[in-house]
């Protein structure tokens, strides 16, 4: 260094940064909290939950996903509900004065008819100013829900529920006229929805025989259709909404702004960060509480265990719901900020992730210490099914390879280890499933033990020999027989998964690649039929077998209709049996039916069924009333808490620690200092 | 003067030009729109409503001019839209864009702004301090410490703090947002923290180095050899004269303030337009991406423009011709 | 040709090109000198990275054959190289921690108590066997990058920079287009539009990699096509490509080196972030840091596998920081800095 001399006059003004950055941390840090809401909301009633992909629509003639049902589920009212308590799922009537009347007539078609409850109104919107000038809301009326009917047979409405509907007279007829009409005159196409569907004339099966009377005219045997009187896709829907919000002009779109007659109402919606669900005033049950309607008050009964877990207590029997005023959910990409967030007391309830697990239950319950911070859980099967599938119409695993092809699925059938999968992938949550249909669901045969669904390396090598692949080496190679994996997901988790599932396949010398590819790829291998092994999973609409068997219904198969069997299994005996067991009533001739299917499944092996996700759903002890429901349902209404409580809790629970940085300051200071002046001292 | 002025804009102008003739061949003719539409309303649907989609986002024309489709084309169509900020509608779940825009750029500056702030605050006086005693250990152990602090990835700074400081210490929220300014600061302190540790290495090294060649110079050491105090040579000639590579730094960072927080944002759950963009991504929003890297380089190449003319502002020995 | 092939080919040509290189380093005095003062300067950083290349070669040279891998009946039919020998047939079941004898969660006895070094991941496989495999990774994912980077910025930067006029307009337009583009953002939507792969994440990070040097070398051409022994040399008549390859590129070699050794740390950083988008490269430290960032929550926590991932990672990064750094003060004291 040059011209050292003269320097120490101004060491003071150089080092002046050091400081006084820590200084201003430490102003931060006094004032710091990790309370990631407002202070004024502390004693409000409101529940803090989370989302992780804001739904891509909420329109309930589309939106089919549970993150999508948790808003369109509160927002829109349907004319049946699921009883929130009671086991096996039970219809009650929801915004129909009761369960529909049942008649059958001579040539097979069943008449469902509905009576609505007068005097309900929507919520107050805009929207409604197009019926009549300064008006906010209006009554709900049955050619509401004739209308949303017809957008489901809406072709432009491109709903995914048009297959079941089909069985309403008419439905598929009403689309076909619709989508001619519209090619024929394209100006006609501009007209609003409700004058397009008024001129071109009613749902043949759907009959408004008064203002608040609906008949719906079933053809084919499917008692299943009640069941959708329950999903949000048959809400009244007013004409005004769909009009109005067109996403013109500044407008919003209907897919982001629900109209409906439910309990909430869609406060604030943004797709980034959060929503915000408030009461709405207008519903039925706050404004007629005196009517003691079934879905507007606190169940009286339901199971065993629910008096036993406080959910029949006499405080809440008989009240009038909702009783939580809000409902604010944030938006959580991570896993992890999210079950730390929850453990901290900032949102009041949460699924246990799997990184946690063992934090969290300890010998299938609680830790000790979740249980000593009031933390409960709640443990439900959900009426799901997660598996692996063939591609069928592949020439080496599918039908056409004929016998060899049956060992091989077989073959690999028995070396996958559902139990070590869920140990390692989700702690043992989970039931391994013997075949498609999981626990709750009728035809379920708890004592059924599929064969191939052990685990047994030594049959699974003798299956391969006869398959005509002796230690998995392919004769027409030499090589090991070489298979292909495909999938959308390339997360880091996912590759773990799939290299369990080749790890097991390698030890009978099967060579199965993982094919990873984004979701447009692999969507288009898909669609030509060039794949071989996937993983998938369903998510029941509702408590019925039909609802998971007709997964390898024939007429589902993707290659021939691009259904949802994607495994494109065709089995004559299997369709035959198939449409039999759909319409008949639940019972031993049902049951007979549903064994013979499962053992075909059983030999045919178009799945490797993994198992039924198991929800364990944790609440702290100011959140009552909570019952996990498996099946998308919106419960919130039911549920209540204790939001001083609540705040006592979180303050105990989040004293900032901050010795550390003190430490962290003398140590800068411990190093800094001692330098400083030795420098100053070489220098004088 | 003017003349310059006029000439740097028009290559601006031009070289914007060439970025979207670029974005048009990655995004049209690499990929095509019956992809981007069958991924956006799912696989199941008729041809028909694929066709109408495809209708209602201006994916149906012929892609380049053609007889008969000399102006009706995508890539007309694309010049237009971009150059007018007619972004259009989401691929993926058709709200609009600048909608989009609009609600994320208020999140992102609050984050970026402080943070860029603040490392500038932090890493100058820095960096001038480990100048004014290099070759002394201080020098040595800043530069060392400076290369530790770039070695280590900004995903394991950002997993350590969310665990060791929002985890365990309890200060900040681990993450979320809430443009409510009573709560903002909370949310805002962690990623600011993360950002600063993780930035602050390769600036104070680059900031360091500036200096040191600056107060090489001929009348730096004039200055010295007049017996002037080294803190006052760095405080007055070597900061004064060390502007222009100083302020070419800053301004070129200003694109960085919109999109340079792609990972902060997505971690720390702040929905600005790093955490639309990398939404985008892992949704194939192909609109979004687009609309994204467009706009970058529109405020790349302006902040280039405002860098040159700026030169003469900070440096009279520089004549803008 | 099949890769295993491929790849011990490669290995032979690196390791050929090497000592050849010494045999050059050897014989010039400049380049002898320089290296000298870099290895008195640097000599643990040095080592270490002449560890990281040794550990990725072990990797890379493989053959097929031998005996059971394990429980895993494929692994003989196909190539293993000698890393992957050394380490065959040590799964266990799942979690274990570092010289532990029974299972992290559970306590069930390990098949190999004390084996693991570094312990094991959710799937049994040994952490230390992961860890250096992703050294390979990381070396190809710098090397394959500025392979294409590299010779692309030459050809662009000199012709531009040497016959100036419409070629250097045309090259400086493309070099600012690209500039102009957010980095990162496009190094993503290239990958995205190309597919995911090695090939195309290299080919991604080059093309947003090579302006920086293209600029540089233009400059440094502009420079020297201006000295008077090679106005000479054009006046006497040599021909323009003769003076490129003779005298032009052989006066960059120097800043060629320091390029790739301050673009690799880079790189790699930038590997490890598309690996957080799911856009990385199969079997990199990016992608371990991936899979084991939830285990921080993990209870009790699982530190080893993001500890070995990230520094190992951090190892490489530092020493190629170092000798960066000491390579630019020893070679160079002075034109590279415009190019950052």
């Amino acid at each position: 260094m040059t011209g050292g001399a003269g320097v120490s006059g101004t060491l003071r003004g150089a080092r002046r940064p050091g400081p006084a950055w820590v200084v201003m941390l430490v102003c931060t840090l006094l004032a710091c909290t990790n309370n990631p809401y407002p202070d004024a909301d502390a004693d409000k009633k409101i529940l803090y939950t989370s989302f992780r992909e804001a739904p891509r629509t909420l329109d309930p003639a589309v939106a089919y996903t549970t993150s999508a049902h948790a808003i369109t589920g509160a927002v829109y009212e349907t004319l049946l509900e699921y009883h929130y308590l009671k086991r096996p799922y039970t219809l009650i009537p929801g915004l129909a004065a009761g369960l529909p009347d049942t008649r059958s007539d001579a040539e097979g078609v069943t008449v469902y008819r509905f009576e609505l409850r007068p005097g309900v109104l929507y919520q107050e919107d805009p929207s409604f100013g197009l019926g009549g000038a300064g008006r906010t809301t209006r009554e709900v009326s049955t050619a509401d829900i004739e209308f949303q009917l017809m957008r489901l047979a809406d072709p432009a409405v491109n709903s995914p529920v048009v297959e079941p509907l089909s069985n309403v007279l008419g439905f598929r007829d009403f689309g076909e006229r619709l989508r001619v009409r519209r090619e024929a005159e394209p100006e006609f196409a501009t007209l609003p929805a409700h004058e397009q569907y008024a001129d071109v004339g009613p749902i043949e099966g759907v009959v408004v025989d008064a203002p608040l009377g609906l008949a719906v005219y079933v053809a084919s045997d499917y008692p299943q259709i009640l069941y959708w009187f329950a999903m949000p896709f048959t809400t009244p829907m007013p004409w005004e909404a769909v009009q109005y919000y067109d996403g013109e002009d500044g407008r919003p779109r209907l897919a982001d702004h629900p109209v409906g007659a439910g309990p909430y109402v869609l406060a604030e919606y943004d797709k980034q960060a959060r929503y915000v669900l408030d009461v709405n005033p207008n519903w039925y049950g706050v404004r007629h509480p005196e009517w003691k309607a079934p879905a507007a008050t606190y169940p009286s009964e339901g199971e065993p265990e629910d008096l036993a877990a406080g959910r029949l207590d006499p405080a809440y029997v008989g009240r009038p719901l909702p009783f939580i005023e809000r409902l604010e959910a944030r938006r959580e990409k991570e896993a992890i900020p999210y079950f730390n967030k929850f453990l901290q007391g900032y949102y009041d309830a949460a699924g246990v992730i799997r990184e946690s697990f063992d934090k969290v239950i300890h010998e299938g319950g609680l830790s000790d210490e979740m249980a000593r911070r009031g933390i409960s859980l709640e443990k439900s099967v959900e009426p799901t099914v997660f598996y692996i599938g063939f591609n069928m119409d592949d020439e080496v695993i599918g039908t056409v390879a004929q016998e060899p092809g049956r060992k091989l699925r077989q073959a690999m059938s028995l070396v996958v280890d559902t139990e070590e999968y869920n140990r390692l992938f989700s702690n043992g949550r989970g039931v391994p499933a013997q075949s498609p249909l999981p626990p709750g669901i009728f035809g379920y045969d708890p004592d059924y033990v599929n064969p191939y669904r052990l685990v047994d390396l030594e049959r699974a090598r003798g299956l391969m020999k006869a398959a005509g692949y002796a230690d998995g080496i392919d004769p027409e190679t030499g090589k090991p027989l070489t298979l292909t994996f495909d999938t959308p997901d390339t997360s880091a988790q996912g590759r773990l998964r799939f290299e369990f599932f080749t790890h097991a396949w390698r030890q009978l010398g099967i060579d199965v690649e993982v094919a990873a590819t984004n979701y447009n790829k692999f969507q288009e291998k898909v669609r030509n039929g060039a794949y071989q092994i996937f993983m998938w999973g369903w998510v029941a609409d509702y408590p019925d077998p039909e609802n998971f068997l007709f997964l390898l219904w024939s007429d589902m198969a993707r290659s021939a209709s691009g259904g949802p069997n994607t495994a494109n299994f065709k089995h004559p005996r299997y369709d035959e049996l198939y449409l039999e067991m759909k319409s008949k009533p639940n019972g031993e001739e049902r049951m007979v039916l549903i064994r013979e299917m499962t053992d075909i499944l059983q030999r045919e092996r178009p799945w490797i069924e993994l198992n039924h996700a198991e929800d364990y759903a944790l609440f702290h002890d100011w959140l009552s009333n909570v019952k996990p429901f498996g099946m998308s349902f919106p419960t919130v209404k039911y549920r209540d808490l204790d939001a001083g409580a609540r705040t006592r809790q979180r303050e105990a629970w989040n004293e900032p620690v901050l010795w550390p940085l003190y430490a962290l300051i003398i140590i800068f200071v411990a190093v800094t200092v001692p330098g400083v002046v030795t420098f100053i001292r070489e220098r004088q | 003067m003017l003349a310059y002025v006029i000439r740097r804009m028009a290559y601006g102008v031009i070289v914007v030009l060439g970025v979207l003739f670029f974005l048009f061949l990655l995004f049209f003719t690499v990929t095509s729109p019956d992809d981007v539409a069958r991924k956006a309303l799912g696989e199941r649907v008729p041809e028909a409503v694929v066709e109408q989609w495809k209708v209602n986002h201006g994916y149906d024309k012929p892609l380049f001019p053609e007889p008969g489709a000399w102006t009706d084309n995508m890539l007309v169509e694309h010049y237009r839209r971009m150059l007018t900020f007619d972004f259009g509608r989401s691929d993926a779940d058709d709200t609009p864009i600048a909608d989009r825009l609009r609600a994320g750029v208020g999140p992102s500056l609050a984050l970026t702004v402080p943070l860029f702030t603040f490392s500038l605050l932090a890493s100058i006086p820095l960096a001038l301090l480990v100048a004014l005693f290099r070759d002394t250990y201080i020098d040595r152990m800043g530069v060392v410490l400076c290369v530790l602090a770039m070695s280590v990835s900004i995903l394991l700074y950002i997993i350590g703090a969310q665990y060791l400081i929002g985890r365990l210490l309890h200060w900040f929220p681990i993450s979320g947002f809430d443009a409510d300014p009573r709560v903002v600061v909370r949310f805002l302190a962690l990623p600011l923290l993360v950002g600063l540790v993780a930035g602050i290495g390769g600036d104070v090294r680059f900031y360091r180095t500036v200096f040191i060649e600056e107060s090489n110079t001929d009348f730096v050491r004039t200055a010295r050899a007049k017996g002037c105090g080294e803190a006052r040579i760095m405080g007055r000639h070597v900061l004064r004269n060390s502007l222009i590579p100083i302020l070419t730094q800053v301004v070129l960072a200003i694109p960085f303030l919109f999109t340079g927080s792609l990972l902060l944002e997505s971690f720390f759950g702040i929905p600005g337009l790093g955490a639309i963009t990398v939404d985008a991504i892992n949704g194939n929003d192909f609109s979004v991406l687009r609309t994204m890297v467009y706009i970058g380089s529109l405020l790349f190449v302006g902040g280039q423009i405002l860098t040159d003319l700026s030169y003469g502002l900070v440096d009279p020995r520089v004549r803008l011709e | 040709m099949e890769a295993w092939v491929f790849s011990n080919i490669v290995v032979a040509i690196l390791i050929t090109a090497a000592v050849g290189l010494t045999g050059v380093v050897l014989r010039s005095r400049m380049w002898s000198n320089a290296f000298l003062s870099l290895w008195r300067r640097r000599r643990v950083a040095i080592i270490a990275i002449g560890f990281y290349v040794l550990v990725a070669l072990l990797d890379s040279v493989s053959w097929v054959g031998g005996e059971q891998f394990g429980e895993d009946a494929v692994a003989k039919y196909q190539a293993q190289s000698i890393l992957d020998r050394a380490f065959a047939g040590i799964r266990e079941r799942s979690y274990s921690a570092p010289l532990a004898s029974v299972e992290f969660y559970g306590g069930a006895p390990l098949v190999h108590p004390g084996r693991h070094l570094l312990g094991t991941d959710l799937l049994g496989r040994d952490v230390l066997h992961l860890a250096l495999k992703g050294a390979r990774v990381a070396l190809l994912i710098g090397g394959l990058t500025s392979l294409i980077a590299i010779p692309l910025a030459l050809l662009f930067g000199v012709s531009a920079g040497y016959f100036g006029g419409r070629i250097d307009d045309f090259v400086f337009f493309i070099m600012s287009t690209l500039a102009s583009m957010p980095g990162l953002l496009l190094l993503i939507t290239l990958i995205m539009v190309m597919g995911k792969s090695t090939f195309s994440v290299c080919i991604a990070l080059a093309v947003t990699g090579w302006v920086g040097f293209c600029r540089v070398s233009r400059g440094e051409t502009i420079k020297l096509r201006e000295l008077e022994y090679i106005s000479a040399a054009r006046a006497l008549g040599v021909g323009e490509m003769r003076i490129i390859f003779r005298h032009i590129l052989p006066n960059l070699a120097h800043l060629v080196i320091i390029t790739f050794v301050l673009m690799f740390s880079g790189l790699v950083l930038s590997e490890a972030i598309l690996s957080w988008l799911g856009i990385g490269v199969d079997g990199s430290w990016g992608q371990m840091i991936d899979q084991a960032r939830d285990e921080l929550s993990r209870d009790p926590i699982v530190w080893w596998n993001i500890s070995a991932a990230g520094s190992a990672l951090f190892g490489l990064i530092l020493a190629v920081n170092f000798v960066g750094d000491a390579l630019r003060d020893v070679m160079d004291p002075r034109t590279l800095r415009e190019g950052e």
